[in-house]
């Protein structure tokens, strides 16, 4: 605790007088010696008493009252550790308020954003005369104020960010930007040729991952960064904030074993920061704001633990609103992720269309065979309908015109298919698009220049050429390949149950494709040979996902289909590209992201507080896209032309579509992290920034007031009333 | 300097002097000096004036013969002349602390050591003796008592005053005691003080009760006792004179504010009384207001002469003011009118 105006500390001088006027003051009146003192009577026969102190309790309140009010004036402050440096000549200052929802977190009572707010207010009273200001907020939707001469810029400043902070609808919300992000959009303020001031931004963040942690150490152009942590100094560890508990993820899967209605939620409660022992938390699950379980989980510190419910669903619907939240977490100092939202559906069924390019007569031969097999034998079995097309009737029904065949596929599977006819392409690489998985598998039927040229768009990567093991120099002694370790870290194998049971070591393979190499394309290799070369290959593409598998899924080209880890292989790969886990049962949306539908028709989107919100596309033949998306919880949304279609059932289902705004999970990361030192080249000064306390001693004083304002009647009260008795 | 040092010179200065070069301390009745004076006597003595004829006695003087009356009565006439004796003037102050009050000029020990040494010496002036007793600091000062015609009983009188400091209490009781027992038949009897206070000592202790009224009527008592004192001193054929000394503030109390004042009792006997000047005025004014006139009415049905003289006022006229009390003159014009201006003194 240290003080703003020490010297007004010399008021607690002043506490004296009372003391002195009640007693120093009595005691020194006009003292005569008088004869005729026998004919002098005093008016009150009290007046020789009143040297002591007649009212302890009103003198000590108002000796109490005094004091803080000296207090009060002398601006008590804690927290001088935090201390801001600010250049001392005149410059363009281009402040950067950290919007993200981690400023929400309360630490000793206030939430970082109050904190932001005063620094912002000493860092306005610190600029020097002269400076430009300007105002950025790392939220897309929040105010910004362009440079401007600082005299009527910082009240434009400070009415934008109190304006922005007060706004229930377009105030703070998830879903900002990382400081990282809204850097461009502060460095660009400054604008080209602003001449040889010196270009300063002033980042007020709080010191996590988002913010003044992903600001990089420099930044092009001739501008200065001066981090501004809400805690703590700029160049010391940021203080350990107090810890909270959040949901991470959650997700379900129907549980056919218990019921084919059952459903298993599961959520990921994770405890963030915490010091020691154990942190019992208790979640509950909601369905339609009617509470169905409740668990409970111990957490130790900086730990996740899984939480779990079944539930057996009832009735027709399709979407049910599920919400996960934790409960007795009142006092959590960042509640934004307190709760989560999923759409749960009783209708979870895969279909996966295999289009067969080499079938045989021998089921061995046959070139699904291994594939089909392995589902029928994974976690999945129950919930895959499979079906198979021969190359020549998948592209007569797609040019049939009607029902379109991939309408209701979620996984597309071109085992060693010859090249689709191109007018058909289009239509294959809009299903995938719109969320269609496709898996290829190569074979001898594969030409690279075919499916190089057709399927150019979806490929990882495109294709060289199929060679044989061992044919590279210097490798002839060796006729097949073996496989790397799986990459567990992706999709594929991190969300399989057991991931050991991937089992690929012994694998021989004696052909292969190989693969050009293209950085651009975002591919992430999920398998590869022991040479290196990539065995499975993915690539997510629009809202759906492709794989390439570089060799064949039966035996043709090598014993992959043999070893223990192809189930688990196959049952990986079908499920991430089929996105079950997330696809019909709606998809998950950041706060503050746009939902774009899959029908460039009218929708009218149905947000959680039941508000209907029309949307429309923007143009003929795109999608229409939400934006309304700062409510975390459940949106419907409905075609508005089911008529027009014609529609029977599966087009008015289709016509629904369900999605859930969520909180990115990283942003309730507030695991300390330290932003870049500010260098400061040339004159600066510092200004410390104090957290103030006069405000709770002036309410404090208040109270006393009050107090003796009521002590005060009371007596009046009873003076009076004494007369009449 | 030596001006100053001198105590005569210090009381009695020379203008005051001046004012009382031709006056005579006359009596309007006659006395029964021992020796002979300037006073009409009680008895018929060798004189200037006539007073009678009687028949003649075998023993009295042949020359007291009035031989143009013995013509005209055919017998012996002696013829009686007033008497001219002496008169003995004794002086009972008040030395307690009451009588310290006031600054300067106005302090009333001074003004009754001025009185004190003009009276004594006008008295000398003609003869007559004079005796002094002071009682303060709650003992009898009877030294001085004896009276004395001499002249430097002038110097010793005024050393008494400038050497004293009034203070503590004045114990009226032993004090009229000693100067009755040792009075000379007829004498001049002059007591001079405030008269505000003379609760003696014997009513010192527990007399400060609680209440008030109480207070009061112990007050009372002390003032019935000392009248009743100096009545009998009367009543034994002196003449006494009460000269009540008071010093404006004490007529006016010029405190008229808020501010508290800590009024103390020069005579240590009274608690000290805290209070505002205003506050406590107006009911001061009233009870002193009261207390005057029930002296005036007890003096007068005492048959003693009360003079009352302010100690701001001229002493020169304060003086011939009470020789004119003295020899006769009316009462009127220095009866005590009630309130705080009517005390100014009365010779205009």
């Amino acid at each position: 605790m240290s003080f703003l105006a020490p010297l007004a500390l010399l008021g607690l001088l002043g506490l004296g007088l009372p003391v002195l006027a009640h007693l120093l003051g009595r005691e020194r009146p006009q003292t005569i010696r008088f004869a005729a003192l026998r004919f002098v009577r005093p008016r009150e026969p009290v007046v020789t008493q009143r040297r002591a102190i007649r009212d302890w309790p009103l003198f000590v309140i108002r000796l109490l009252l005094l004091l803080l009010l000296v207090l009060v004036l002398a601006r008590p402050v804690v927290g001088s550790e935090a201390a801001v440096a600010v250049v001392a000549e005149p410059h363009d200052a281009v402040i950067l308020l950290d919007g993200s929802a981690s400023m929400e977190l309360r630490v000793e009572g206030r939430s970082d954003r109050e904190r932001a707010r005063e620094r912002l207010e000493v860092l306005l009273d610190a600029l020097p005369a002269g400076s430009r200001v300007g105002l950025v907020i790392s939220d897309p939707e929040a105010p910004e104020v362009s440079l401007r001469e600082l005299a009527d810029g910082a009240g434009q400043l400070r009415a934008a960010v109190d304006g922005w902070m007060e706004s229930d609808e377009r105030g703070p919300r998830p879903g900002g930007w990382s400081l990282a992000e809204a850097l461009p959009r502060a460095t660009a303020m400054f604008g080209a040729g602003s001449g040889a001031r010196p270009r300063v931004l002033y980042a007020i963040a709080d010191p996590t991952e988002r913010g003044l942690g992903s600001l990089p150490p420099v930044v092009d152009g001739s501008v200065t960064v001066i981090p501004v942590p809400t805690r703590g100094r700029p160049d010391d560890e940021p203080p350990t904030p107090p810890e909270h508990v959040g949901i991470r993820e959650i997700g379900w899967e129907p549980a056919p074993e218990l019921d084919p209605r059952a459903v298993r939620v599961r959520a990921l409660i994770r405890r963030h920061g915490g010091e020691r022992g154990t942190l019992g938390v208790e979640a509950v699950l909601e369905l339609d704001d009617e509470e169905i379980g409740r668990t409970r989980v111990e957490l130790e510190p900086e730990s996740e633990a899984q939480v779990e419910f079944t539930h057996t669903l009832t009735g027709e619907r399709e979407g049910v609103r599920a919400q996960v939240r934790l409960v007795g977490r009142d006092d959590d100092p960042l509640p934004i992720d307190d709760r989560r939202h999923v759409w749960l559906a009783v209708s979870d069924a895969v279909e996966i269309l295999v289009v067969n390019g080499d079938p045989s007569e021998t089921r061995v031969n046959d070139e699904i065979f291994f594939l089909s097999t392995a589902l029928a034998n994974s976690d999945l079995g129950d919930r895959l309908t499979v079906r198979g097309l021969a190359p020549d009737q998948l592209e007569q029904r797609l040019r049939e015109s009607g029902e379109d065949p991939l309408a209701s596929v979620d996984l597309l599977v071109l085992a060693n298919v010859r090249a689709l006819d191109p007018a058909l392409v289009p239509r294959l690489a809009a299903r995938v698009r719109a969320g269609m998985g496709l898996w290829i598998t190569v074979g001898d039927r594969v030409a690279a220049a075919d499916y190089n040229g057709r399927y150019g768009e979806l490929l990882p990567l495109l294709l060289r050429e199929a060679v044989y093991a061992g044919t590279a120099p210097g490798r002839t002694e060796a006729r097949s390949e073996g496989v790397a370790p799986a990459i567990l870290s992706h999709p594929i194998f991190s969300s399989a149950p057991n991931r050991g049971d991937i089992d690929l070591d012994a694998t021989r393979t004696r052909r292969m494709f190989l693969l050009e190499p293209d950085p651009r394309r975002g591919a992430d290799i999920a398998l590869a040979f022991s040479s290196g070369a990539p065995a499975l290959i993915t690539r997510e593409l629009g809202r759906g996902r492709v794989a390439l598998l570089t060799t064949t899924i039966d035996r043709d080209w090598g014993d992959l289909p043999l070893r223990p880890g192809f189930v688990p292989l196959v049952t990986g790969t079908v499920q991430w590209l089929a996105g079950v886990g997330r696809g019909g049962k709606g998809s998950v949306v950041g706060v503050g992201e746009g939902k774009t539908f899959e029908r460039a028709v009218p929708y009218t989107v149905t947000t959680p507080s039941g508000e209907a919100v029309p949307v429309t596309p923007p143009d003929d033949g795109e999608a229409a896209v939400f934006m309304a998306t700062d409510e975390v919880g459940h949106y419907l949304a409905e075609a508005g032309d089911r008529g027009s279609d014609g529609g029977d059932g599966d087009e008015r289902a289709a016509s629904f579509e369900r999605f859930v705004v969520a909180v990115d999970a990283r942003e309730s990361e507030t695991l300390p992290t330290p932003g870049p030192s500010a260098e400061l080249s040339g004159e600066s000064g510092t200004v410390t920034i104090y957290e103030p306390r006069w405000r709770e001693l002036a309410l404090l004083a208040l109270l006393f007031l009050a107090i003796e304002s009521a002590i005060r009647g009371w007596k009046g009260w009873q003076g009076r009333r004494r007369p009449i008795q | 300097m030596s001006v100053e040092t001198d105590p005569v010179e210090q009381l009695l200065p020379a203008s005051l002097r001046a004012a009382l070069a031709r006056r005579e301390l006359l009596l309007r009745r006659p006395v029964a000096g021992a020796r002979h004076g300037v006073h009409r006597s009680l008895r018929p003595g060798v004189g200037r004036d006539f007073r009678d004829y009687r028949a003649y006695v075998p023993g009295d003087d042949p020359r007291r013969l009035d031989w143009r009356a013995a013509a005209r009565s055919q017998r012996l006439v002696v013829r009686q002349t007033e008497s001219q004796e002496e008169l003995t003037l004794t002086l009972i102050v008040d030395g307690s602390g009451g009588m310290s009050y006031g600054e300067g000029t106005t302090n009333k020990w001074g003004r009754a050591g001025t009185l004190a040494t003009a009276l004594t010496s006008l008295a000398l002036r003609q003869g007559d003796g004079v005796g002094l007793v002071i009682g303060g600091q709650g003992e009898v000062d009877g030294q001085l008592l004896e009276a004395a015609a001499r002249r430097d009983r002038l110097r010793t009188v005024a050393e008494r005053f400038v050497s004293r400091e009034p203070g503590g209490d004045c114990p009226w009781q032993p004090l009229l005691a000693t100067a009755a027992a040792r009075l000379r038949p007829r004498s001049l009897v002059m007591v001079i003080s405030d008269f505000l206070d003379p609760g003696g000592l014997e009513l010192s202790g527990e007399r400060f009760g609680e209440d008030e009224g109480e207070d009061d009527g112990e007050d009372r008592r002390a003032d019935e006792a000392l009248l009743r004192d100096l009545g009998l001193l009367r009543a034994a054929g002196h003449d006494v004179v009460l000269i009540q000394l008071l010093h404006r503030d004490e007529l006016d109390f010029p405190w008229d504010q808020p501010r508290v004042l800590q009024l103390e009792d020069p005579r240590v006997r009274r608690p000290v009384v805290e209070g505002s000047g205003a506050g406590m005025r107006d009911d001061y004014l009233a009870r002193l207001d009261a207390h005057l006139r029930w002296l005036e009415q007890g003096c007068e049905r005492g048959g003693m002469l009360l003079v009352r003289s302010v100690s701001d006022d001229e002493p020169a006229g304060q003086l011939l003011d009470l020789l004119a009390r003295l020899a006769g003159a009316p009462v009127d014009a220095v009866m005590h009118e009630g309130g705080g201006e009517s005390g100014r003194g009365s010779r205009r």
